[in-house]
């Protein structure tokens, strides 16, 4: 019989203990929708809200300079909330290249 | 001596320090070397003069391995192009790197061996940063031609040191832009290490069996933490770790070497394969992951201890933490002696050493060993271990980043027990996927599980106020 250490005999229970967590929480996702918010990260957890962002956000975000981040705040008071991040395109200082960069760091909802 | 590798890295770090803080001739290194190696040899028998000699010797031996570094081959590249000329050149070799596509953009190291200019060829060496403006399927020691004007890489710095040295100190000297495809051209044949090809052909299937389990975001944290693939992380989480201080989680290290390490030798010891191969066979191991993950400073280093404990045990010798760590770093400064005012080859190094020193020493002083209750006791070593690594790479992290995060020992309390178990999660699911697919699926909901929580607490944490602050 093989003779395990103590280490290896706890790889063999973490892997059980996994398998077990993973069944339980695929299970309790069938019943309940809600449950999948567990496994599945959110998109404000990667990216910044553009609807919501506030001026310090935008500026803190260290990705626009101070500028551009004003005219995003006042396109928005100006025109209402962007309706798709192509719309980000119309403020002034976000051209393609920007915008190609900015695509991946906000969001619109 | 008992650390005579901790000595010796010692010294020869300072050669370089002193060799890159002061202009010195290269041959005035080389004949103070030829003085000392001469009076070493004439000192043999006074075991205390020899030492010290041996010492000065290594010393040199630094700041000559970092003069030869600055110096550059007769056929460089770098010498052909005095300037920002505008000229277009057309440049033969093959792809050095792993492309990278990013934002429709290509961006991979080309070597050259050969460049022509109005008709007019000559045969060169050394590295060039290429930029194409589109996505191009290119693979690492692919032939190209490229046609385009090179350039020297701007001398702009957000830090302490400039992007012009940052590339030069991964011996890339100039850049090539290439805005249409009609300037590059593949040609038959491939060259380059069949062990690196091997590697990234490892790293590929691993990748895809991550992304073929978990979703964009938890594959990208995975990636990361398991491959060292930092591409696909979103800017914002990167972001959020490098406010909280818990970053280093997104990189491969002693952690990861050491899970691969025990992985390999549990299936080899199941295999009853005996204890002095499978030490060799996980050593071998150790180097292909080590390649894998792109063979960067934390890894190395890692890996290099990793090696030395285990070779330690064929040879029944006791391996020292100061040594093996000394090892690793003259490992990696022999080859590129540069490396030692790289960020990354710093952190990883100050925090391992600040960990080793004042670990124990704070353990012993607050009698850690005295607590009764197993997880009280536990819960403040893990404090202990962060707090100590906090302090050894602060210095670093405030005088590179301008930022000051007070809450990276709270954050760390509860993100490196959450990252050491996806990263457990995630060799688990790299190793079960690619021979079980539907043991693959139920690990995986519960590493998705893990890092969504992860995500969750760190976006948490730097939001208390005074979290962190921009010097």
């Amino acid at each position: 019989m093989l003779n395990f250490t103590r280490e290896e005999k706890r790889v063999i229970l973490f892997l059980v203990l996994i398998s077990f967590c993973g069944i339980t929480l695929n299970n309790l996702a069938k019943m309940n929708y809600r449950i999948k918010k567990l496994f599945c990260p959110q998109v404000h957890l990667a990216r910044i809200n553009l609807n919501k962002a506030s001026l310090e956000e935008l500026i803190s975000s260290r990705c626009l300079p101070v500028k551009t981040s004003r005219r995003i705040i006042e396109y928005r008071l100006k025109n209402g909330d962007f309706s798709s991040l192509e719309t980000l395109k119309k403020v002034k200082g976000v051209g393609d290249k920007r915008y190609e960069k900015l695509r991946e760091i906000f969001f619109v909802e | 001596m008992k650390r005579l590798f901790a000595f010796s890295a010692v010294f020869y770090c300072l050669g370089i320090i002193l060799v890159s803080s002061a202009w010195v001739n290269f041959w005035v290194i080389f004949y103070l070397g030829v003085i000392f190696f001469s009076a070493a040899c004439l000192s043999f028998r006074n075991n205390h003069i020899f030492i010290v000699l041996v010492f000065f010797l290594v010393l040199i031996l630094g700041a000559f391995n970092l003069k030869n570094s600055y110096m550059r081959h007769k056929l460089h590249i770098r010498n052909f192009v005095p300037h920002n000329d505008g000229a277009v050149y057309n440049l033969s070799g093959f792809v050095d790197s792993q492309p990278v596509i990013e934002n429709k953009r290509t961006i991979f190291i080309f070597r050259t061996q050969e460049i022509q200019l109005n008709n007019l060829k000559w045969l060169c060496c050394g590295k060039v940063l290429v930029k194409l403006d589109f996505p191009q399927d290119l693979s690492y020691a692919q032939r190209l031609t490229l046609t385009g004007v090179l350039s020297r890489p701007f001398g702009f710095s957000s830090g302490s040191r400039s992007y012009r040295d940052y590339l030069s100190g991964q011996g890339i000297y100039l850049l090539m832009h290439i805005k249409g495809r009609s300037q590059i051209t593949t040609q038959p044949g491939e060259t380059g290490s069949k062990l690196i090809i091997f590697s990234l052909w490892l790293r590929a299937k691993l990748e895809q069996i991550i992304r073929r389990y978990l979703s964009d975001l938890p594959a990208a944290v995975l990636s990361a933490m398991v491959l060292g693939q930092k591409q696909s992380i979103p800017w914002l989480v990167n972001n959020h770790m490098v406010k909280s201080g818990t970053v280093h989680i997104l990189v491969v290290s002693g952690f990861n070497v050491g899970i691969v390490a025990f992985i390999f030798n549990l299936l080899l010891k199941i295999m009853r394969i005996r204890i002095k191969a499978r030490i060799i066979l996980t050593i071998i191991c150790l180097l292909v992951y080590c390649l894998t993950t792109g063979a960067s400073n934390p890894v190395v280093r890692a890996t290099v201890m990793g090696t030395v404990f285990l070779s330690a045990r064929i040879l029944k010798r006791e391996a020292d933490i100061y040594n093996c760590l000394a090892c690793a770093a003259l490992f990696i400064l022999a080859a590129r002696p540069g490396q030692l005012f790289d960020i990354g080859f710093q952190l990883s190094f100050a925090s391992v050493l600040a960990i080793t020193c004042l670990y124990p020493r704070i353990k012993s002083f607050l009698r850690l060993e005295n607590f009764k209750a197993k997880a009280l006791r536990f819960i403040c070593e893990g404090c202990l271990v962060s707090f100590c690594a906090w302090i050894g790479t602060m210095g670093i992290i405030a005088y590179n980043f301008r930022i000051v995060s007070p809450i990276t020992v709270l954050a760390n309390i509860f993100i490196v027990p959450l990252a050491a178990l996806i990263t457990l999660c995630g060799f688990s699911l790299v190793l079960c996927g690619s021979f079980c697919p539907f043991l693959g699926k139920i690990i995986s909901t519960t590493t998705a599980m893990l890092i969504t929580l992860l995500l969750n607490i760190n976006a948490a944490i730097i939001k208390i106020p005074g979290a962190y602050f921009y010097l």
